[in-house]
C-alpha cells in the first residue's frame, strides 16, 4: 500500500512537478476557451479544471493522465446553459458524477472494448470539427485586428517551437500578444467581455435549482450524455497514456474517479469535465509518470489565476481562438483520409456516420451510440454467413456446414438446403460450425425433421463440445441422430 | 574499433541502412545498443489505428526485427533499450550519458510530416551530442 503510494506519487518528483507546471500553463487558455464555448463565466471552467485535476490525481485510475474542463463536455451543454442557466449546468454536472460512479461500480470499463476503432476515430474527428466551428464566430467578421491577432497566434504556435521549446508556445502567444494588446490596444473582444475573473478559491454551494421532478427531467438527458462522453474520452485517453508509457491502468477505477471528481466539482461551481488527450500527451512527453504531475497542474492553475486574474480578463479573444484552432488540429485524426480509403467499407462507413451524426445533433454521445449500433449490426451481418456444401459419396450424402449458426444466420443457412429424398443416409457435418443459441438448435431440429419427412435417415456428425451441450439441453433430437 | 555504439533505430529503411553501416565499425568486442524511442505524441495514432489486443512491446520488437537480424547474422553483440519521450531530446540525453563512444542514426525517420514541422531529429542530435555522431544517408 505504502509502496504503491510512493511509486504513484513520489517517483522522480522534480520531473513530475515540471511537467505539471507545463500542463497548468497550457490548461489556462483551454479552460477559459471551453467556458466560452459552453456560454458560462470563465471561472466555471477554471474552477472545474482545478478541482477535477486535483481530485482525479487522488481518486483516478490512471497516474499521469490529465483531466479538466473539456471541449467535449462544453459542446454538449450549450443548449442547457442557453435555456436554463449555469445553475442547471452545475446540477447536471453533479448528476453526471453520480451516473459515472454507478457505471464505474457496474464495471463499465470492460464495455469499452465494444467501441471499435472506427467509432473512436469518428469521435475525435467530430470533436475536432466542432471545436473548430465554435471558433468561427470569434475569428471571422469581427475586425481586421482580430485576423491579425489570430494569424500572429498561429505563427507563434507553429513556428516558434522549431527554435525554442522550453516554454509552451501557447503560453508565449498568450503573454506576448496580451502584452501587445495592453500597450497598444485594439479593436478586439477580450475575456473580460464575457465575464469576471474571481481571484479566490472555489467555495461550496448547492446549485440554485428547484428540487423537482421537472428539474430532473431537464438535466437528466444532459447528464447521461455528459457521463457517456466523459467516460468515452477518459477511457480512450487512458488507453493512449497506457500505450505511451507501456503500463496498464484500471479502467473501472478511472470511471469511478471521473464520477467522484465531477460530483464534487458541481458543488463548487465548476462544470463537468473528463480526461484530455492533448494535455495528457503533453504531460507524458514532459516525462510525467506519477499522480503528482496531475495534482501540480491543478494547483498551479488555481494559483496563477488567483495571482494573475486581473491580467486574464485582458486576454484578447482571437488569441484563445487561435489556440483552439491548434487544439482542434491536434485532436483530429489526420490518418483518417487514408483510413477511409483503405479500411473495410463498413468501418469507413461507421466512422463517417459517427462524424455526420455528431455534426447534425451537436451531441457526441449520440454519435458514439449509433456508431456502436451500426458496427454491431455490420459485425452480425458479416459473421452470419453460413456456407452449406453438399457432397454425394458412395454410401452417404454429406451436408457440411461452415460458420456461426445463431438467430441471424439460420435463414440464409436453411435456404441453401434442398430437401428431397436421397437413396442413402444424409449426414449433417458440423465440424466447421458452431451452434450458439436456442434458434440454432431449433434450426437443426427443423433440418432433420424436413429430411425425415422426405423419408431420409439423418445423422448429425462432429458437433463441437459446446454445440453438443446445447443440443443435448434444448433439442428434441434423440441420441440416435448424434454420432 | 569502437567498444560501445549507440544506434537510434525506429525500424525504418533509414535505420536499417544505419545498422548496416555500423558493421564497418564493429566486431565481436563491440557492444551495440539499439535505442528505440516511443514518442507519446504518436500514442493517439497507435491506439486509434491498431487492434487493442496487440501489446505495445510486441509491436516494437517486431518493428526492430530487421535491425536485430543484421546483428544476429553478423555475430555482433547487441542489446535493446526502450525509452519514451521526444525523439531528438531522448537520443541526445542517452548519447550524452557517458556510456557510448559513437551515436549512429538514419538521416530521416518514419514520420516526414512531423519532421517538416519540427525540424529533423538528426540535425538536432548532430548539434547537441557530445560524442561523435554519424548520420547515415
Amino acid at each position: 500500500m505504502l509502496e504503491k503510494f510512493k511509486r504513484e506519487w513520489l517517483t522522480d518528483p522534480v520531473t513530475n512537478l515540471m511537467a505539471g507546471l507545463v500542463v497548468a500553463l497550457a490548461l489556462i487558455p483551454e479552460a477559459i476557451a471551453f467556458s466560452i464555448i459552453a456560454g458560462v463565466n470563465p471561472m466555471v471552467g477554471l474552477y472545474a479544471s482545478f478541482l477535477i485535476a486535483v481530485i482525479i490525481s487522488i481518486v483516478g485510475g490512471r497516474p499521469a493522465m490529465i483531466s479538466a474542463a473539456t471541449g467535449a463536455i462544453a459542446l454538449l451543454v450549450v443548449p442547457l446553459v442557453k435555456e436554463h442557466g449555469v445553475d442547471y449546468l452545475l446540477a447536471a454536472t453533479i448528476l453526471m458524477g453520480i451516473i459515472q460512479i454507478l457505471l464505474g461500480i457496474l464495471k463499465v470499463g470492460k464495455l469499452m472494448k465494444f467501441i471499435p476503432n472506427s467509432v473512436m476515430i469518428g469521435f475525435v474527428n467530430a470533436l475536432a470539427i466542432m471545436i473548430f466551428m465554435a471558433q468561427i464566430e470569434h475569428i471571422f467578421g469581427v475586425s481586421i485586428h482580430t485576423y491579425i491577432y489570430v494569424i500572429a497566434t498561429l505563427l507563434i504556435l507553429y513556428v516558434l517551437p522549431r527554435f525554442f521549446k522550453k516554454v509552451p508556445a501557447p503560453l508565449i502567444a498568450l503573454v506576448v500578444l496580451t502584452g501587445i494588446y495592453m500597450i497598444f490596444g485594439s479593436n478586439v473582444g477580450t475575456v473580460g467581455d464575457l465575464g469576471n475573473i474571481e481571484q479566490s478559491l472555489p467555495s461550496f454551494f448547492i446549485p440554485d435549482v428547484p428540487f423537482t421532478m421537472e428539474t430532473l427531467m431537464i438535466i437528466l438527458p444532459y447528464s447521461v450524455s455528459m457521463a457517456i462522453v466523459g467516460l468515452v474520452e477518459s477511457l480512450l485517453t487512458a488507453r493512449i497514456v497506457d500505450n505511451a508509457t507501456d503500463t496498464f491502468s484500471s479502467k473501472n477505477k478511472e470511471s469511478r474517479g471521473q464520477g467522484i471528481a465531477n460530483f464534487i466539482t458541481g458543488f463548487f461551481g465548476g462544470m463537468g469535465g473528463c480526461a484530455m488527450i492533448g494535455q495528457s500527451v503533453i504531460n507524458v512527453r514532459s516525462g510525467a509518470t506519477t499522480r503528482l504531475s496531475t495534482f501540480t497542474a491543478g494547483v498551479i492553475l488555481m494559483f496563477l489565476i488567483i495571482v494573475l486574474g486581473e491580467w486574464v480578463v485582458q486576454i484578447p479573444m482571437p488569441i484563445l481562438a487561435g489556440i483552439m484552432v491548434m487544439v482542434s488540429i491536434g485532436t483530429f485524426d489526420w490518418n483518417s483520409f487514408k483510413y477511409v480509403a483503405k479500411a473495410p467499407r463498413t468501418d469507413a462507413f461507421v466512422m463517417l456516420i459517427t462524424v455526420i451524426l455528431v455534426l447534425f445533433t451537436s451531441n457526441l454521445a449520440i454519435g458514439v451510440i449509433v456508431g456502436v449500433i451500426f458496427s454491431a449490426l455490420f459485425f452480425a451481418t458479416k459473421i452470419s454467413k453460413v456456407d452449406v456444401t453438399l457432397e454425394d459419396s458412395r454410401n452417404a450424402v454429406t451436408l457440411s456446414f461452415a460458420g456461426q449458426i445463431f438467430f441471424a444466420s439460420i435463414d440464409t443457412m436453411i435456404s441453401q438446403i434442398e430437401f428431397k429424398q436421397y437413396d442413402k443416409p444424409v449426414q449433417l457435418d458440423f465440424s466447421n460450425a458452431h451452434l450458439w443459441d436456442d434458434s440454432a438448435v431449433d434450426a437443426v431440429d427443423t433440418i432433420v425433421r424436413k429430411f425425415e419427412e422426405k423419408g431420409n435417415t439423418v445423422y448429425i456428425k462432429k458437433l463441437n463440445t459446446d454445440s453438443r451441450k446445447i443440443v443435448k439441453e434444448l433439442s428434441q433430437l434423440n441420441e440416435q441422430h448424434l454420432t | 574499433m569502437y567498444k560501445s555504439i549507440l544506434l537510434a533505430a525506429d525500424g525504418s529503411e533509414n535505420s536499417i541502412r544505419a545498422a548496416k553501416e555500423t558493421l564497418n565499425f564493429a566486431n565481436e568486442d563491440t557492444e551495440i545498443t539499439i535505442l528505440n524511442i516511443t514518442d507519446p505524441a504518436d500514442a493517439k495514432n497507435d491506439v486509434l489505428h491498431s487492434s487493442p489486443a496487440e501489446s505495445a512491446v510486441h509491436h516494437r520488437k517486431e518493428k526492430l526485427s530487421d535491425v536485430i537480424h543484421i546483428y544476429e547474422t553478423n555475430g555482433v553483440p547487441y542489446k535493446i533499450r526502450y525509452e519514451q519521450g521526444a525523439p531528438d531530446e531522448t537520443v541526445v540525453s542517452v548519447a550524452n550519458n557517458g556510456e557510448f563512444q559513437l551515436v549512429v542514426l538514419g538521416s530521416r525517420g518514419l514520420n516526414s510530416l512531423q519532421e517538416m514541422v519540427m525540424g529533423s531529429v538528426s540535425h538536432k542530435v548532430a548539434k547537441r551530442a557530445n560524442i561523435p555522431v554519424m548520420i547515415v544517408k
